[in-house]
């Protein structure tokens, strides 16, 4: 039983195998010892920071201190006090929370869908090398440097600003889409899109290749349409990636700051209407120097973050079985 | 057996790295600095930066004394993170005194009178208003470096001079050439609204002059209510001109047009403006980077802010950066007496990017007329108001800047703006 070299690669196997006496003990040992230095360094610099954060969120933590301990008020405040993180005084509702929401629908739906897009139709080019690298790109910029870029995009100033540039060009009046309580959100949001899609083009284009050519050719034999083969076929196989891509962009936006600090301003725009929870977090904490209420606002979005993370590590597992 | 061995070598290792992490870990408080070396952490970069750099290096010349500057840009979020992980620079010159008192307060920056600056030499060479700049609870932590103008109108003398336009001196005189300018097909004023502070500017010029500099320190003290009449009275004012028909794009296209870019539709090769409301180094910026074609006196120039009530007259609304310690040596102190010499002074203003507060700095010291004319307004100022929105706590200024925005974009949700930034400052002001 024990010779069968497939058992021996399931992870389940080991439980039943039998094993020369004491082997299993001087296992653990060296796996510790293996893991031991990644183990030291992630507890010292992550587990540690991420421990003493929870706690801080339980302090007034002025001067970054354990002093003036406040049980569970600054959460209280966070959620029932705070305008700039939820106003719920009036509907819809408003704030940092909000927005985010925003973020988190918009952002992921669109990186996706475009990048699913430009994977499948990039394959039936021949310069398909050139454009992927060029919708890659992107992502080589910080984002630091892609809100800068944005900035002169969005100008309302058409010798300045390109999408107003050619607004003026067709005859229409500039649009200042930083100045705009309405487009403001959204404008840097697609600024952020168009950094990020490279990423999920990649990698949907990678799993897309990794599809089978019998497959499609047997699909089209049996008669099915170009729509038909991506909606039955090619869609179903990318699931796997498509969730993979989903959890990366959503961690990725539950946790931006950088690109709206550069482009709506330290005060997050006009009525603060840009503010996101990463957003506030800075302020209170890093400006206001109201570091446990700031970290109660890193401990809600730890909080935010936990299932998507259980998530990724979980397919991330079985995606190990299937592969 | 062999196995074995190289498993305890690799356990041994192991061991070894742990304590030397920890090690670390425990000894990372900050290494001690050279002997005369001294870091000076403050907001400048680019040009800023560079005058700076060539008032320590005459320091160096002097003394031996090397001299770090540390740039953040984000000021407050850098001093205050350094402070809690117990790093503070030696000196930092503090663009805000409300962050002076708050670090004078916290009891990390020293008392200027054990450190050999005692009120007499202080007294000497700044006057009153500034000295109070830097004082917290009876005591001095900061001496002025450098000062600006904000009560600075910019304008375009060869379009003025083609329409027979003059100079404004009030408020009604203002209007009028704005509405001359409106007649006559061109657009009067740019704004680079998106950057908030350029509002909160604005308002304060306007608050000063119809208010009064009482009700101004109250405001900004957190003593009189942001719901106060005066506030929507002097706001309304500010819109009598920072309204759609005005601006350069409109009220949208001013908030979604920067600082710097505002600058250019007035002062840049194909301007689209003709007046321009920020402080005086507006004039530098717009010399060096916008447009080297400009001609001082010729197509750019500036005037004082106008009077809006005769009883108020010309209150100066400006901004000043403060030099405090974190430190106190030797190497600290002959740095702090360089620093409020004129004859630091005196090099600073001569690379133009700064008006001196030390009254001992010579008129002809400045390198051309834009800023010799700002800094006789700085010194022959009667009042001296400090930027109230670097006066309020903490992001509360930023916070300002934002409801002004929302203010400028729609005037008629004013009262209900007002009365929840006012909530928020409540907050903000009892140490929230």
């Amino acid at each position: 039983m024990s010779t069968d070299p497939l058992s021996a690669s399931l992870p389940r196997a080991p439980a039943h195998a039998p094993r020369l006496s004491g082997g299993k003990g001087r296992e653990t040992l060296q796996g510790l010892i293996f893991a031991g230095p990644a183990l030291a360094v992630l507890g010292l610099f992550l587990v540690y920071p991420a421990v003493q954060t929870i706690r801080l969120a339980f302090y007034r933590g002025f001067g970054f201190k354990f002093e003036h301990y406040l049980g569970l008020q600054n959460f209280k405040d966070l959620l029932t006090s705070d305008p700039d993180f939820l106003d719920r005084s009036h509907f819809p509702p408003t704030g940092a929370v909000v927005n985010n929401l925003k973020w988190l629908v918009i952002y992921t739906l669109a990186c996706l869908v475009f990048g699913l897009a430009l994977a499948v139709l990039t394959v039936r080019v021949r310069y398909e090398p050139v454009v992927k690298s060029m919708i890659f790109v992107p992502m080589a910029i910080s984002a630091t440097a892609v809100g800068v870029i944005w900035l002169f995009v969005y100008s309302p100033d058409p010798s300045i600003g390109l999408i107003n540039a050619v607004i003026h060009g067709i005859g229409g009046s500039p649009i200042s889409f930083l100045g705009r309580p309405d487009t403001l959100n959204y404008a840097i949001i697609f600024a952020y899109v168009w950094a990020s899609t490279g990423f999920a083009m990649v990698v949907l284009s990678a799993a897309l290749k990794g599809i089978p050519t019998e497959i499609i050719e047997a699909a089209r034999v049996d008669g099915a349409g170009e729509w038909a083969i991506f909606r039955r076929v090619m869609l179903p196989m990318l699931s796997l990636p498509i969730s993979v891509v989903t959890v990366w962009l959503l961690i990725n936006v539950i946790k931006v700051f950088d690109i709206i600090y550069v482009m709506a301003g330290p005060g997050g725009g006009i009525n603060g209407g840009a503010r996101v929870i990463a957003f506030n977090m800075y302020t209170e904490a890093l400006v206001n120097g109201r570091w446990g209420y700031g970290a109660s606002i890193a401990t809600f979005m730890f909080i935010v973050l936990l299932p998507f993370m259980i998530l990724s590590v979980t397919r991330f597992r079985s995606s190990r079985v299937i592969a | 057996m062999k196995r074995r061995k190289s498993l305890i070598a690799s356990a041994v290792a192991i061991a070894v790295l742990t304590a030397g992490l920890t090690a670390t870990a425990i000894s990372a408080k900050p290494a001690k600095k050279h002997a005369g070396t001294i870091e000076v952490l403050s907001l400048w970069g680019g040009s800023e930066k560079d005058a700076f750099i060539k008032v320590t290096d005459a320091f160096t010349k002097k003394t031996g004394i090397k001299v770090n500057y540390t740039t953040a840009r984000d000021f407050v979020p850098v001093i205050r993170t350094r402070l809690a992980a117990g790093n503070p620079p030696e000196v930092a010159i503090i663009p805000r005194p409300g962050v002076l008192a708050d670090l004078a307060r916290q009891g990390a920056v020293k008392n200027l009178a054990t450190m050999g600056l005692s009120s007499g030499y202080i007294r000497a060479r700044y006057s009153p208003a500034w000295v109070k700049l830097g004082t917290v609870d009876g005591k001095t932590y900061g001496v002025a470096a450098k000062a600006n103008s904000k009560s600075v109108i910019w304008y375009r003398p060869d379009v003025f001079k083609s329409l027979k336009l003059k100079p404004a001196t009030t408020w009604a005189q203002l209007l009028a050439v704005t509405k001359k300018l409106k007649a006559k097909g061109k657009t009067p004023w740019a704004q680079g609204a998106k950057d908030s502070w350029t509002l909160t500017d604005w308002f304060e010029n306007v608050y000063a002059r119809t208010a009064g500099p009482a009700k101004y320190q109250r405001l900004f003290a957190g003593k009189l209510s942001f719901s106060d009449a005066s506030v929507s009275s002097a706001l309304r004012t500010m819109l009598q001109i920072l309204q759609n028909k005005y601006l350069a794009g409109g009220v949208q296209g001013a908030l979604g047009t920067g600082f710097v870019d505002g600058i250019g539709q007035v002062f840049g090769k194909s301007p689209k403006a003709n007046m321009y409301m920020e402080g005086g180094f507006v004039g530098g910026i717009a010399l060096d980077q916008v447009n080297t074609a400009l001609r001082p006196g010729k197509t750019i120039d500036s005037f004082p802010w106008p009077t809006i009530k005769p009883a108020y007259g010309h209150p100066l609304v400006g901004g000043g950066d403060l030099a405090a310690a974190f430190t106190d040596n030797a190497d600290v102190r002959s740095f702090l007496k360089y620093i409020s010499s004129s004859e630091a002074g005196t090099i600073w203003v001569s690379t133009g990017a700064i008006v001196s507060p030390n009254r001992q700095v010579k008129g002809g010291a400045y390198p051309n007329s834009l800023v010799r004319k700002e800094a006789k307004q700085v010194a022959s100022a009667k009042v001296f108001l400090f930027d109230g929105s670097d006066l309020l706590p903490g992001s509360l200024g930023d916070d300002w800047g934002s409801t002004l925005q929302g203010i400028l974009q729609s005037p008629g949700s004013m009262k209900s703006k007002l009365s929840s930034f006012q909530a928020k400052a409540k907050k903000a002001f009892s140490g929230g």
